[in-house]
């Protein structure tokens, strides 16, 4: 169990440490290293196949790191099983969306109210309730009933992101909650997720909708090949020659 | 049509006709609106670029037109509309996709993935006469053929997928995202055979994320972003376009 | 869905096959053990299979556990029937216990696999112990009264259902069914998911376990090819998947409808029965894949629809 960094401790709700994920020789992710402080959101942005998702899979318990630690809190969880982890706090969206298709719309937002932060709730009238709320503040308030296989695209999203919301989450980890939407979607997302730092969870978002970063994080950070390359304020990441070529390619003469 | 002596392809290149017509094309799934509206034209002969950021819709496109999901608009090839015919008729016609992710036949060897694109073919002995052509374009299959596809690096399968698509005597190939988890070397090499391709008479879209690699070989290209076309021209006036940028990273960073 | 009107019914349904010894004969008695021993499996296996999404090919194994439980205590140390069903009990769930550690974490059809594995493993190990009898088998103390086995049966099918019922409204429960909907997805939302797919493999072993024991004292004889028999375990399965895997009645109306008219096909068409209940079978998954208590659920929707639509999904 590491003791609490000297003058990063309670500030930092996320710090992860040199964390490397290798899958039989090949490294997905390298040595990486970053901080998520109370209430900030931040960007995490890079090409297809840097490594974001392994990331993040490991901050939340789907994967567990080669090497490196993760601190929330400043408790180590690099050990803890993911169900272990939600029960502390973290929550996450996933890009390839995990509902559950044969319950209900509430019945899939209750069982994170359920089972979520804490351990969640054990009454299912409480959970339920919850459960709700969660469901009313993403818009699907009015489809509680039906079942979540019957959802459409936008729809799908916006469960996801209740479901993890009903968690009661302290740390909400993003993965790609824009792919798809529409400019008008995208603007009501942007605003959902203000919201839900309102609240004071604080946000992870890994993007590819550039204007999801811009409006939302502070800060950004970038993956490139598994590796960080740059790590700063918004404006100044995304003029930064190293992030163009990341995305763009190299120059050919 | 009759195929140029000794060529892979089956198109008479530098007549500029176009081969492929996309005109307000409309698909998704589902609910999810992927591609509004987009237009584009490919003619004989060419190398044409489609470049935009991860999600802009470039693999939903080829989907859409090589007619594996369902979609609104006009797609012609050849002058022939493409509306009411399924992916086998596309095929069939000369339109070859090689996929994101190569998608290769793991346990078969590279010789049999060959023989796999050209599975449709009667013509025995071009057959045989196009698996060494292909080995002379990608020597480094020709050591490998007996190998299992599934056992190569990233670069050879993106190889062995390319040959596999030229082994059906393609018309206009379409490849999605070439250079993905390549590195820059290799994806250099394969950028190279592309232009011998093209010499061959085979005519290329070109779907890629990498801007630069892509705009290197290509001679015209089109920019996507959510799904919209944003910017079109050649390669020389995309390779300094800042729009180009834009596209990918948003507006700040002008 | 269970109003006081469902209640009601139950309860009147429980009390008339209560009263059943009263009015039926014996020939109707003896189907009534067997079927309610059979619903109580399925229902049991529901509780794996149909809750939690894990198909296990090893309920015969509990229900063979149970029933050398009640023949070993009753036969080997002279105790008296209850005992036995405890240690039958006992047996039954450590077993799934410690086999459910080892075998749950494999996916889909390599659980099914493993644990259709360890009935010929039980039936190898039972036919070389001494106190089980070895492979002659052991022979109970004769209690002559079907009454009572009937009595039995249908607490224990109450007891079994009551218990799936709790578990559809209860928290428990919804942790099952999200484990069989998207088990990742449920360990990232707070699901201890080994606990949980253990403690349901228990639960289920339980219930086999103790129908295994009335069985073999109403039986009066076991061996090991007759109680660990892996038709058994498929014979559960069809009932619990034709009446409504998942459900709280399906697998129960599932075992009494598939019993009768096994047993009405057997007296009436002797020589292709076995034939004529594959055909049932088979056209009730094509036509209602989700089992019987999903059809009653949905008919009232869609109506006739509702088979034409199972028909054109299975149509890739």
């Amino acid at each position: 169990m590491a003791t609490p960094a000297t003058s990063s401790g309670s500030e930092h709700i996320l710090d992860v440490r040199g964390v490397t994920k290798r899958f039989h020789g090949l490294v997905a992710v390298n040595d990486v290293t970053f901080h998520l402080r109370r209430g900030e959101i931040l960007g995490l942005i890079g090409p297809n196949g840097a490594g974001k998702t392994t990331l993040v899979s490991m901050v939340n318990g789907t994967m567990q790191p080669s090497a490196g630690d993760i601190l929330f809190e400043g408790q180590s969880v690099r050990a803890l099983p993911a169900f272990r982890r939600a029960h502390l706090g973290i929550g996450r969206t996933f890009q390839v969306m995990k509902p559950f298709p044969g319950m209900s719309v509430l019945e899939n937002a209750s069982v994170g109210a359920l089972f979520g932060a804490k351990g969640g709730e054990h009454s299912l009238r409480r959970a339920r309730e919850q459960a709700r709320e969660s469901l009313e503040f993403v818009g699907l308030g009015k489809r509680i009933t039906q079942r979540a296989d019957a959802l459409g695209g936008p729809d799908r999203k916006r469960l996801e992101l209740a479901k993890a919301l009903a968690m009661q989450p302290r740390l909400l980890l993003l993965d790609e909650v824009m792919a798809g939407l529409n400019h008008v979607e995208i603007e009501e997302v942007i605003e959902d997720i203000r919201k839900v730092r309102d609240r004071g969870i604080s946000i992870l978002v890994i993007e590819h909708v550039m204007k999801a970063i811009t409006s939302l994080s502070d800060r950004v950070f970038v993956l490139h090949h598994g590796e960080k390359i740059v790590e700063g304020p918004t404006d100044e990441v995304l003029r930064d020659p190293r992030v163009v070529e990341a995305y763009l390619g190299k120059k050919r003469t | 049509m009759s195929a140029v002596a000794g060529g892979i392809g089956a198109a008479v290149p530098g007549n500029g006709k176009p081969l492929l017509e996309v005109a307000h094309l409309s698909a998704g799934y589902g609910e999810m609106q992927v591609l509004r509206s987009i237009s584009l034209t490919v003619r004989q002969a060419e190398i044409v670029a489609m470049v935009g950021g991860n999600g802009a819709g470039k693999t939903t496109l080829l989907r859409a037109i090589s007619r594996l999901i369902p979609s609104r608009g006009d797609v012609a090839f050849d002058g022939h509309p493409l509306a009411g015919t399924t992916a086998d008729d596309v095929f069939a016609m000369g339109l070859v996709q090689v996929p994101e992710g190569r998608q290769l036949f793991d346990r078969m060897s590279v010789e049999e993935n060959l023989r796999m694109g050209a599975y449709r073919r009667r013509d025995t002995p071009a057959i045989t006469h196009d698996l060494d052509r292909m080995y002379a374009i990608f020597p480094r299959l020709a050591d490998r053929r007996r190998q299992l596809a599934g056992s190569m690096s990233g670069g050879e399968q993106q190889m062995c997928a390319m040959a596999r698509a030229l082994m059906a005597k393609p018309r206009l190939m379409m490849v999605d995202e070439m250079s993905l988890g390549l590195a820059p070397v290799i994806v250099d090499l394969l950028l190279e055979t592309m232009t011998r391709i093209r010499t061959e008479g085979v005519t290329v879209l070109l779907v890629e994320q990498d801007v630069h690699a892509a705009l290197s070989v290509a001679d015209r290209g089109y920019v996507m972003e959510t799904g919209e076309i944003v910017r079109e021209g050649t390669a020389r006036e995309l390779e300094s376009d800042p729009e180009v940028q834009r596209a990918y990273l948003g507006d700040i960073a002008l | 869905m269970k109003s006081t009107a469902g209640i009601v019914v139950s309860a009147v349904v429980v009390a008339l096959l209560a009263a059943l010894p009263w009015y039926g004969n014996t020939v109707m008695l003896q189907f009534g053990i067997s079927v309610l021993l059979l619903a109580t499996l399925a229902q049991g296996w529901n509780i794996i299979g149909g809750y939690t999404g894990y198909a296990s090919f090893g309920n015969s194994v509990f229900y063979g556990l149970g029933a050398y439980g009640v023949a070993i205590a009753m036969t080997q140390f002279n105790l008296p029937f209850w005992v036995g069903m405890l240690l039958g009990l006992a047996l039954a769930v450590v077993f799934a216990a410690l086999l459910g550690l080892a075998v749950l974490r494999l996916r889909g059809h390599y659980f099914a696999i493993a644990t259709l594995g360890l009935a010929f493993i039980m039936t190898a190990i039972v036919s070389n112990l001494e106190i089980a009898g070895r492979n002659i088998g052991l022979v109970l103390p004769l209690l002559k009264s079907d009454v009572l086995f009937y009595e039995l049966a249908l607490g224990l099918l109450v007891l079994v259902t009551l218990t799936v019922l709790w578990l559809s409204r209860s928290r428990f429960g919804l942790g099952l069914v999200a484990i069989r909907e998207n088990e990742e997805g449920a360990a990232v939302m707070g699901v201890n998911t080994t606990l949980y797919k253990v403690l349901a493999f228990m639960l289920s072993a339980a219930f086999t376990g103790l129908a295994g024991g009335i069985y073999a004292y109403y039986i009066t004889f076991i061996d090991p090819v007759g109680v660990f028999d892996v038709s058994l375990n498929v014979k559960m399965i069809i009932m619990a998947v034709f009446g409504g895997p998942g459900s709280v009645l399906g697998p129960v109306v599932g075992a009494f409808v598939l019993s009768t008219i096994s047993e009405v096909l057997a007296t009436k068409v002797t020589s292709f029965a076995s034939m004529f209940f594959g055909i049932v079978i088979v056209i009730a998954v094509v036509f209602m894949p989700r089992g019987i208590a999903h059809l009653v659920e949905n008919f009232r929707r869609t109506g006739w629809r509702y088979f034409a639509g199972n028909v054109r999904t299975h149509r890739l």
